[in-house]
């Protein structure tokens, strides 16, 4: 018999790990998240079951959670080939478009957000402006302005823009 | 002390850490949502600190105490971060480091086969086939369906539910377990743990199942599960194939292409 508050803790920890994927399963609509969800409901029992393994002695938790990792990898395969489908059907991941499943007396969702909304603009990585402006420092004692001066010039005056 | 009031001290964290859960789901991008996001993930720290202070100084070794905390800290932060972010690549990735954390876990009770399989299958493979699977369908990060999560607060309310059954029961099972025999509580809905010589009893038919500290590791492991879950072992194996084939018929709308080639 092993260490009871051991136990507890371990017992906690799984506990905590399936209601977090529980609720995660529950609210998240992207097909993918929600599957990610159902697998950290595995990993919360799984962490119960080598718990129980090393509280008794006894190797039964830790073959248990071998056949759930099977489990697991042979679910990813069949659940992510339905994704696939899912997803060439409708180019999109959203539960949402399949709620035409729901029972029969339950009513539509309606969603109430904008659809073009993203997350953040784009942040692109900014470089330090040095050296010549190119293309003109080739020639000698022709231009021999950095590229700031040259930005800061072509602001006052409209650069002509040559036509094809 | 009643079954009642004992789980009543746990209420107040589950309700903090399911609160803080509500405010970090995603609700849109405006700057009100991030302000929401801010005080539910303080929210839920102070949830994760009360909650690791339940646990108390039990551990035998101080050093394997310091290591479970941290290894517990992480999986269970990881996890509140995968299910509340907003682009699915990052939610895999945090979901690694849930498995990372989990198999550090295992290691610590001495299951080095399953800490070892878990890293290797898991995040090796199926956190990969996953990863693939959203950079075929959606590789721009974020969609505007990962930005607002359905019904948070209903689905957070379940979770408080089931996280304070479970949390409460354990915490009670803990302490009536405890006790000698002749001081718990009469009429208790829990049935008590097996005793020690049950456990030997029933141990004792199945001799290869007996963790012993002293044989090599993955020897007995690979004894018990050929020895005494064999039929099981071929079971699990015919599952995978059966899996494969499946997951390739459906992905092939028209099987007839697949034999043709």
């Amino acid at each position: 018999m092993g260490n009871l508050p051991l136990l507890n803790n371990y017992l906690s920890v799984g506990a905590i790990l399936f209601t977090l994927g529980l609720i995660g399963f529950l609210s998240r609509r992207n097909l993918i998240v929600m599957f990610l969800c159902a697998e950290l409901m595995l990993q919360g029992v799984s962490v119960t079951f080598v718990g129980f393994s090393t509280f008794h002695g006894s190797w039964g938790g830790q073959v248990f959670t071998i056949f759930s990792l099977a489990l697991a990898g042979a679910e990813a395969a069949v659940a992510l080939a339905l994704i696939v489908v899912l997803f060439r059907r409708n180019e999109t991941l959203d539960i949402s478009l399949w709620q035409d499943l729901r029972e029969a007396d339950q009513p539509p969702v309606v969603d109430e957000f904008d659809a073009a909304e993203v997350d953040s603009e784009p942040v692109y990585p900014e470089l330090t402006r040095s050296g010549l402006l190119p293309g003109q420092g080739r020639v000698p004692g022709h231009d021999h302005r950095t590229i700031d001066e040259a930005i800061e010039e072509q602001r006052h005056e409209p650069v002509e823009v040559p036509h094809a | 002390m009643g079954e009642f009031e004992l789980s009543l001290s746990s209420l107040i964290t589950v309700l903090l850490g399911g609160l803080g859960v509500y405010l970090l789901l995603p609700r849109g991008t405006n700057s009100t949502d991030r302000v929401a996001r801010l005080v539910g993930g303080v929210l839920a720290t102070i949830a994760l600190v009360l909650m690791a202070s339940r646990f108390g100084s039990v551990l035998p070794v101080k050093t394997n105490e310091v290591i479970f905390y941290v290894l517990a800290g992480v999986s269970v932060v990881s996890g509140v971060l995968m299910i509340t972010s907003h682009n699915p690549i990052i939610s895999a990735l945090w979901f690694a480091l849930v498995l990372l954390s989990n198999s550090g876990l295992y290691l610590l009770q001495g299951a080095e086969f399953l800490s070892a399989a878990t890293i290797i299958i898991y995040a090796g493979a199926i956190i990969v086939t996953f990863l693939f699977v959203i950079m075929l369908a959606q590789p721009n990060g974020a969609a505007p369906y990962d930005l607002h999560s359905r019904e948070p607060l209903l689905s957070c309310t379940a979770g408080v539910i089931l996280a304070w059954t479970l949390l409460g029961t354990l915490n009670y099972a803990c302490t009536y377990e405890a006790k000698p025999l002749a001081e718990r509580p009469k009429g208790s809905l829990l049935v008590a743990l097996p005793s020690q010589a049950t456990v030997a009893k029933s141990l004792a038919t199945h001799p290869e199942s007996i963790i012993h500290a002293n044989k090599p590791h993955v020897d007995s492991l690979g004894r018990t599960l050929f020895l005494e879950h064999y039929v099981a072992v071929e079971v699990v194996g015919m599952l995978l194939l059966v899996a494969v084939v499946g997951a390739v018929l459906i992905v092939n709308r028209d099987p007839a292409k697949l034999t043709a080639a």
